[in-house]
């Protein structure tokens, strides 16, 4: 394994433009092995362009997307993941009427190489089931473990969004405005829950509310119409005047 | 260089007819989601009004009877049957539709039997508008070409001059925000689907007269329309033109193309071994015309699957 | 209905005394019924092949009837080939070449298609077929032309094939073996994946799945089988042209599917048995029996949209004990308005049918023009008399005037079967 402190993910100097419209203009970034990224920015600043870039959702216009070296500027969304990045969606994203512990064993099950068997039931893949109960644990999920998927409660489906990404043993998970819709109570019981399950990962978090963000994340990014404003410890870009300004009129964190 | 210019003729035409059929759906499509299977069936429907008008009442009385007529039923199935069921989501609509082209097939050959009819344009009609390279040129497609072109003046000026115009083009982008802002939109909706409808009635009623009128016209003009929509994006008005007029001039131009990949491949010598293999090699161009849309669209599907113009979806 | 259960001893045991019922079939039955039944049995493993990529991947294909008739050509010309002593094969087998063919054509015809979602990919898989039909009747080498082919069975393995009783018994095998296969898929890693996109295959490609490639197989395996069918069918008729690739085979195992109700497992296989089975036994009464079949797909859109086969589920699911027989009076009502609708309704479509003939024309010429009686299933009536319109108008109008109270009573009937199950 490589060491701590190495760039996972690198971004240099990325655009991209909608017909001629430019959301991001030149972002560079760098999340290290081990860090706790956030990424934080006024609405309209691109930080969902750029989660959507990074994931393979579209190309970028230029510059260049290096997941541990190795460009992925352009490449589909399924061969990102297969080389270790994964990500949650801002908008909850599950299998419906599928039950929970069914929609762990589909990520779980692509993890360990099982997309096109045919020939075994699924019920029989011990491994895999013995994953997805490791991952309803660690959700808190295994009482729920029956019931669809559309059925839950908002946050348990929110932590079910986080736990499917994570279910695919990323290097680096991406999470898109986890807490977003939540309550204060919500929000702390799934920031404890993404503390606990992201222990020893990569993160790099988009996030609107600024507690979370600060009480979560050892570096912190700003965008802003669509360049990085600045990026550092929590208390230096707290600290920032530009930053302040920026957030005019949004709540202190 | 006749049949360049001939072909070129009648393919802009065919286009042109495609066009108008294709545009109603397209429209349906981008504002309410539903593709509407049954748009080729109104087509028929309206040939069939045409042809029992011509032999009734007239000629003229069809081709304002018949989007009438066709216009109306729409808006019963809008209102009474795809209302109903837009709850069950798109794929629930468009079986929908889909029963009801296959009703409306039988309904037509419970009425009208199995065979083509003869319908056909009034005698003073049939006169060539002009003469190229020693070929008459029929008036009646000229005639078709004319009714199409101003169909289209007069939607986009309705479309881009009128505020009826504007709303529905907003409708079609921000459904939900033209009536938080207070309009009818399931009348708007009703509207658009009753003059798509009506659109295709017409069409029908113009071209049964020339192309052979029978109760495989849905089916052989609904997959065209369909290629159409695959080929220039649903939601598009300039993909469906762009689409529609590319097949009609594809088919026009294969039907007089006496050649096949036999000769194609005896232009660099395989000539004699491509006609002894025969089969599929020694198909002419010109017998398979009617395939030839769905080759344009399997090409497009290879090099470009979001369509030409791409999707508005 | 997507957790994947083990069978119950239940279940299992009604499957059984099904395929011995089944089995049984041709001992007690005439020959044209045996007929019948084998025409059912295809129709019926033609709509579960249909169900896999509609049901299970939520991929509706229009244009089926692609690889039932590829997969009928194939057997052909396969049987051909043994027929002129040219090849070797078990007639038994031959299905195989069918299945081999349409998973062929799927995986082709399959990979353009899935290019695209939704409503493209329907119309993609309609004009796919439709290219096989314009095509096949230039293609004479392959498709036999405007005739096609035919050829005859060959016997094998002590079975000389030459009735419809061991063709019925070699339909009745592989139907139940596909059907097995069909089944045990759903409980496959692939099998839930197919589910999974049709569910949301947006994230199913952030987890790391090429979903092109996948729904290109599942396709391609509901392909594989509907080929199996199309080789039954050719054992069966010895026989086959290009009109197998019209978009009326392809329209008929749409309208069956859903008429049987999609959601269920064995829905569209009864929905399709059932629908063959009018088809078969109306054709000689009715030329309009068409018609009915698409009046009865948009009447099951409109009201009951999980099909029949969801209709019986709900019941199953929802009622135990003995709630079911608060149900029995309503229901006995609803099939007495129901079939004073139908009568109606049927009446006044034979009666148009008849009047628009030819026939008909040319007896009314006969006659000066003057409107002469009409025949229909030996009687004769005269158009024009009130007696005649009142045996289509008075059931319609009792029916009609009685639906209101039936649906009424059906709901207080259902709550109280409800209320009963609950405790």
């Amino acid at each position: 394994m490589s060491g701590a402190g190495e760039p996972v993910l690198e971004l240099r100097d990325l655009h991209k433009s909608f017909e001629e419209t430019p959301i991001i203009r030149g972002v560079t970034l760098v999340v290290r092995r081990g860090q706790r990224h956030g990424l934080i920015g006024p609405n309209g600043a691109g930080k969902s362009t750029l989660f959507n870039l990074i994931s393979g959702q579209f190309a970028p216009t230029s510059g260049d997307i290096l997941l541990n070296g190795r460009s992925i500027a352009g490449v589909s969304p399924h061969l990102i993941n297969r080389r270790g990045l994964s990500r949650s969606f801002q908008i909850t994203s599950l299998f419906p009427r599928m039950s929970v512990a069914e929609n762990l064993r589909i990520a779980v099950m692509g993890h360990h190489g099982h997309r096109f068997t045919l020939f075994r039931p699924v019920a029989n893949l011990r491994r895999v089931s013995s994953r997805v109960d490791e991952h309803l644990e660690k959700l808190r999920l295994q009482r729920r473990r029956y019931d669809m998927a559309g059925d839950l409660a908002y946050s348990e489906q929110r932590a079910l969004e986080i736990g499917m990404a994570l279910a695919t043993d990323p290097e680096i998970l991406l999470l898109d405005e986890p807490t977003s819709g939540m309550s204060r109570d919500e929000s702390a019981y799934v920031v404890e829950l993404i503390r606990e399950v992201t222990e020893r990962k990569t993160l790099l978090v988009v996030e609107h509310d600024m507690s979370v963000v600060f009480d979560l994340c050892d570096h912190v990014s700003v965008l802003v119409y669509g360049e990085i404003l600045v990026s550092g410890a929590p208390e230096t870009v707290r600290a920032d005047h530009r930053v302040q300004e920026a957030y005019l009129g949004e709540e202190a964190a | 260089m006749e049949f360049f210019v001939i072909s070129a003729l009648n393919g802009v035409v065919h286009g042109l007819l495609l066009f108008m059929v294709s545009a109603g759906l397209t429209l349906i499509f981008g504002m309410m989601g539903v593709l509407n299977f049954a748009h080729a069936w109104f087509y028929m429907i309206g040939a069939y009004i045409g042809f029992t008008c011509t032999r009734t009442i007239g000629f003229w009385p069809g081709l304002i009877a018949a989007p009438i007529i066709v216009g109306a039923c729409g808006v019963l199935i809008e209102r009474f049957m795809l209302r109903r069921v837009h709850r069950f989501g798109h794929a629930h609509e468009l079986l929908l539709t889909f029963g009801l082209a296959f009703i409306i097939e039988e309904v037509i050959k419970l009425f009208y039997g199995d065979f083509p009819v003869n319908y056909a344009m009034p005698e003073y009609m049939k006169f060539a508008a002009f003469t190229l390279y020693e070929i008459d040129y029929p008036f009646y497609r000229l005639f078709m070409g004319g009714v199409a072109i101003v169909i289209f003046a007069v939607l986009y000026l309705l479309l881009t001059r009128t505020r009826v115009g504007l709303i529905v083009r907003a409708a079609t982008h921000r459904p939900s925000m033209v009536e938080a802002l207070g309009h009818n939109l399931p009348v708007v909706f009703m509207g658009v689907f009753a003059v798509g409808a009506g659109l295709a009635g017409l069409a029908g009623a113009v071209a049964g007269a020339f192309f052979p009128t029978g109760p495989n016209m849905g089916v052989d003009f609904g997959t065209l329309v369909f290629v159409v929509v695959v080929v220039g994006g649903l939601g598009s008005l300039e993909g469906a033109l762009l689409a529609s007029l590319l097949i009609g001039l594809f088919m026009s131009f294969s039907v007089g193309f006496n050649k096949s990949l036999a000769d194609l491949l005896g232009l660099v010598g395989l000539g004699d071994w491509a006609h002894e293999v025969g089969g599929l090699l020694t198909l002419e161009l010109s017998t398979i015309a009617a395939s030839t849309p769905f080759l344009l669209m399997l090409l497009v599907l290879l090099f470009r699957p979001a369509g030409l113009l791409g999707d508005r979806q | 209905m997507t957790i994947v259960r083990a069978l119950t001893a239940r279940q299992l045991f009604l499957i059984v005394l099904g395929l011995a019922v089944l089995s049984a079939l041709p001992l007690v039955l005439s020959p044209s019924l045996v007929n019948a039944a084998i025409k059912m049995l295809i129709a019926a493993l033609f709509a579960l092949a249909f169900s896999l990529a509609m049901g299970q991947a939520g991929m509706l294909s229009f244009g089926h009837s692609a690889y039932y008739g590829i997969g009928a050509f194939a057997a052909l010309h396969l049987m051909k080939a043994v027929e002129g002593h040219v090849l070797a094969w078990p007639t038994p087998l031959v299905p195989l070449v069918g299945a081999t063919a349409g998973l062929l054509a799927g995986i082709v015809f399959g990979w353009f298609a899935t290019r695209r979602t939704g409503v493209y990919f329907a119309m993609v898989t309609l004009a796919l077929a439709e290219l096989l039909f314009t095509l096949a009747p230039s293609w004479n080498s392959v498709f036999g032309g405007e005739s096609g082919i035919s050829t005859m069975r060959m016997p094998s393995w002590a079975f000389s094939f030459g009735d419809d009783t061991h063709v019925y018994y070699l339909t009745l095998a592989w139907v139940a073996l596909s059907a097995w296969c069909l089944w045990a898929f759903r409980g496959t890693p692939m099998g839930r994946l197919a589910v999974a996109m049709r569910e949301n295959e947006h994230r199913v490609r952030f987890l790391g799945f090429n979903t092109h490639l996948a729904r290109t197989l599942v396709f391609a395996i509901s392909a594989m089988f509907t080929g199996v069918a199309g080789a039954l069918l050719a054992i069966a008729n010895e026989a086959s042209n290009y009109t197998i690739f019209s978009t009326q085979a392809s329209a008929n195992v749409v309208l069956q599917t859903f008429i049987g109700g999609a959601g269920t497992f064995l829905g569209p296989a009864l929905g399709a048995a059932v629908m063959t089975f009018f088809a078969r036994v109306t054709s000689d009464l009715t030329r309009s029996w068409l018609l009915y079949q698409g009046l009865i797909f948009v009447l099951v859109m409109l009201f009951v949209p999980d099909g029949f086969g969801g209709l019986i589920s709900m019941h199953v699911r929802r009622l135990h004990g003995a709630a079911i027989k608060h149900l029995v009076l309503p229901y006995l009502l609803c099939v007495a308005v129901g079939l004073l609708i139908i009568a109606g309704v049927v009446f006044m479509i034979e009666s148009a049918y008849v009047l628009l003939s030819d026939a008909y024309v040319a007896q009314r010429r006969g006659a000066g023009g003057a409107v002469v009686p009409y025949h229909l299933l030996g009687w004769k009536f005269d158009p024009l008399s009130p007696l005649t319109w009142s045996l289509s108008a008075v059931p319609l109008f009792i029916g009609g005037a009685l639906l209101p109270f039936t649906k009424r009573q059906t709901e207080l009937a259902w709550s109280r079967a409800l209320d009963e199950s609950e405790q």
